[in-house]
């Protein structure tokens, strides 16, 4: 990486939660940037919405703890979250999960039968089989794979097994953590962050005015530096290091280059060499997340159900009000269908009153009486929503873990990295990333 | 551009609704840059100056533990409130516990001050209000010139009732005289500075050549750290503790301030076992009675955690640091690593 200078600042693609790391991060330590923001609001993935009613729309669920709300400085803007739960509904029954899918003999056979009979020494190489070694053939055909092939678009035979493999949590911690969250009337995050280590002292809060207020705080403190509606077309490279950026038809030499755009699309703006070309096959799963607001409780018993079955079309529905009261008007619900598609494909096309109808007859099937109190909704469509883990690329994938190759090139946040980290993790990560770019520039000083 | 902060935000973070306690991100005082992992967030258990969360992290690099983000220079003095102990350890309100205090910290001063001479000119950098120079008085020589620097208002007029020489403000910006110190003390103040490095500094600039500094600290390689580091220990006495040391990077900033280290060992003290306990047990919501009984003010709960403690520091894990250090050059600048 070059020095960075006022003349050869640092770019930053894209102004969601790594972005907007990576800019603080820069300023902190006394490096010039500039924040390109291809549309006119920052916040990415984060955004979030309210209406007059008193109901607030993010783009999917979000897990905030207050490590992170105190590492960005908004802990006063958070409020801690007295309830969270995991629940599968499978064959017309809730389980809770993973202890009450445990406690069924069905399941608890499969898997104390598939730990011994030899399968769980054998290495997985797809999602599939993976599954089926972790948890045992029932619980891996009824619930797991139909809910990886949901979200991703591709079955167990073609999906890594490496997409089951982020949650490291063991089961004795996992316990202790459980506790102590019933003891402290906290909800202890279990399985959410990788990169730093769990504690009974982590915690879920959820800011006031949703999640994209985590992103304006820290755009506060470099507002300066951004540039809206500025998208980044080519990222121009002589003798494998970065050199210059264009942006709004205009050339600008740059020192080094922190990009949060997906990888296939990054792909496509290097000029000047042909490194990072085999990420033009890695692909992303669109998602549709379909927002239904309710008179009085929903009637669902946890915050998330996890609904792997092929009939319905979605394959989560998270009650935003029961984790999150202060999201929701009082005596009112609100419920969000999180449906995987395709960018152009049929649900994608669908109009917005047809999403919600469908949603709405489907959730009658699991909460009878439910169409009735429904009183509309809203719908929020994500095109990049989840990397897909595909066995084909996963090599290629492992590869681009260990760095983009390019000098003074590197990608971050949860797109960037083609990674399934949630916010605390890219929080970190960016850090750490961006950290190591700043060192390799004193070095070359 | 037509980013704008959204009311609601704006109104959270603005100094309106905190009138104080403005944070600001902080650099590892001995690396230079903020390279960190998280290790803790807490809040102000003992005298709740704040309802803000705050985190420790640890540099990647030489492990040193600071609190990240932190209050900023103007906000840092709204953490002391007015009955904050450093301003008020007296015998009245601690009785026993001060008498026993006061004896150990005699013999262990005296100690450090065998080799001083006659005329020797002593400093006592945050002195709070003086009890350590009100010892020295009375039990080291009476030709020693003892003074204290503490920049706390509250404090200083505290120690200035008793009769002690203190001078008021930080120890960059007060003109005390460079080269004539033969011994500084600071007890309990490195973790409280906002730039231990650049502070040690002028300590070295101050001494002698051949004179020593005493620097007495919260010990982060110790059994209480690992058992409530990850958010009550009582060393964090969050958002007042900026920069925590182990024996490592305690050395280290010594060398990097143009001092060389003489010793570094651990000792005993059963406070931050008694905070960590009490922290703990009001963060969980136990019965007031109990955390109670973990005090400074119950000389049986301090005296079981002294007895822990005290096989803990035979093997070096003690819950505090005492570093001695001494300026041999001339010039510190030589001296640095």
């Amino acid at each position: 990486m070059l020095t960075p200078t006022k003349e050869r600042p640092v770019a930053i693609l894209g102004g969601g939660i790594a972005g907007l790391t990576a800019a603080c991060h820069l300023r902190h330590h006394g490096v010039p940037f500039v924040l390109f923001e291809g549309s006119p609001a920052i916040a990415g993935l984060m955004k979030s919405d309210r209406d007059e009613e008193g109901f607030t729309y993010d783009s999917g669920v979000h897990f905030l703890t207050n490590r992170l709300a105190a590492a960005v400085g908004i802990s006063k803007l958070c409020r801690p979250m007295h309830r969270y739960g995991e629940t599968v509904y499978v064959r017309g029954k809730m389980f809770s999960y993973p202890l009450g899918l445990m406690l069924s003999p069905r399941y608890l056979g499969s898997a104390i039968q598939a730990k011994f009979s030899g399968i769980a020494k054998k290495s997985a190489q797809t999602a599939r089989e993976h599954y089926c070694k972790s948890y045992g053939r029932s619980l891996a055909e009824e619930i797991a794979l139909p809910l990886t092939e949901a979200w991703s678009g591709f079955n167990g035979d073609e999906i890594a097994s490496s997409v089951g493999q982020k949650f490291t949590t063991s089961l004795p911690r996992m316990l202790m953590l459980r506790t102590a969250a019933k003891m402290t009337n906290r909800v202890i995050g279990i399985g959410y962050a990788t990169a730093i280590t769990e504690s009974t002292n982590s915690w879920h809060v959820y800011p006031e005015g949703g999640v994209a207020n985590v992103c304006h705080a820290q755009a506060s403190k470099v507002k300066d530096s951004i540039l809206l509606n500025t998208k980044v077309t080519d990222i121009f490279v002589k003798n494998n290091r970065v050199v210059s950026v264009k942006a709004g038809n205009q050339e600008i030499p740059v020192s080094a280059v922190i990009s949060t755009a997906p990888v296939h699309a990054l792909a496509g703006i290097v000029r000047g060499t042909d490194k990072l070309d085999y990420l033009k096959r890695f692909k992303y799963r669109a998602m549709i997340f379909v927002n239904l607001k309710i008179e009085g409780a929903s009637g669902l018993t946890d915050v998330v159900t996890w609904v792997p079955e092929e009939r319905y079309r979605f394959f989560r529905v998270s009650d935003i009000g029961l984790g999150l009261p202060w999201l929701v008007p009082e005596g009112k619900a609100q419920i969000t269908c999180d449906i995987g598609c395709s960018v152009g494909d049929d649900y994608w096309n669908s109009s917005d009153e047809q999403l919600i109808e469908l949603c709405k007859a489907e959730m009658e099937m699991i909460v009878p009486g439910f169409a009735n109190r429904c009183f509309g909704g809203r719908v929020v469509r994500v095109p990049l929503a989840y990397p897909i883990y595909k066995l084909e690329y996963e090599q290629d994938r492992c590869r681009f873990q260990k760095g983009t190759e390019i000098n003074g090139l590197i990608s971050v946040g949860r797109n960037g990295e083609f990674s399934h980290i949630l916010m605390e993790d890219v929080f970190w990560r960016t850090r750490w990333k961006v950290s190591q770019l700043l060192n390799y520039a004193r070095s070359e000083v | 551009m037509n980013f704008e902060l959204s009311s609601e935000v704006y109104f959270l973070l603005s100094p309106q609704f905190s009138p104080y306690m403005q944070l600001e991100p902080a650099l590892c005082t001995n690396c230079g840059v903020d390279d960190c992992i998280p290790v803790a967030v807490g809040e102000d258990f003992e005298y709740a100056t704040t309802d803000l969360d705050f985190m420790a992290v640890k540099c990647r690099r030489c492990s040193l533990v600071y609190l990240n983000p932190r209050p900023d220079s103007q906000s840092i003095a709204d953490a002391y409130p007015s009955h904050y102990h450093a301003f008020q350890f007296k015998k009245k309100g601690f009785g026993f516990i001060y008498q026993v205090r006061e004896r150990l910290e005699a013999k262990r001063l005296m100690k450090w001050c065998r080799h001083l001479p006659e005329n020797a000119r002593v400093l006592d950098f945050g002195c709070g209000d003086g009890f350590h120079i009100d010892i020295l008085k009375r039990y080291g020589k009476r030709t020693w010139n003892v003074e204290g620097i503490d920049c706390d208002p509250r404090a200083v007029a505290g120690g200035k009732l008793r009769g002690l020489t203190i001078h008021q403000g930080w120890i960059e910006e007060v003109p005390l005289p460079e080269n004539e110190y033969d011994f500084i003390l600071m007890i309990m103040t490195i973790e409280h500075l906002s730039d231990p490095a650049q502070s040690l500094q002028k300590v070295c600039s101050l001494l002698r050549p051949g004179g020593r500094v005493v620097i007495v600290t919260d010990n982060t390689h110790s059994p209480d750290f690992w058992i409530f580091g990850n958010r009550h220990w009582g060393g964090y006495h969050f958002p007042r503790h900026l920069y925590l040391f182990d024996r490592k990077n305690l050395d280290l900033i010594c060398r990097k301030s143009g001092l060389t280290t003489i010793s570094i060992k651990t000792a005993v003290s059963p406070v931050n076992w008694t905070y960590s306990i009490r922290n703990w047990i009001q963060d969980w919501k136990g019965p007031k009675w109990l955390s109670e009984f973990f005090s400074l003010e119950s000389p049986i709960a301090l005296a079981a955690f002294t007895l822990l403690d005290i096989p803990l520091n035979w093997f070096g894990l003690g819950a505090i640091l005492h570093a001695v250090a001494e300026r041999v050059t001339d010039d510190p600048e030589e001296q640095k690593c």
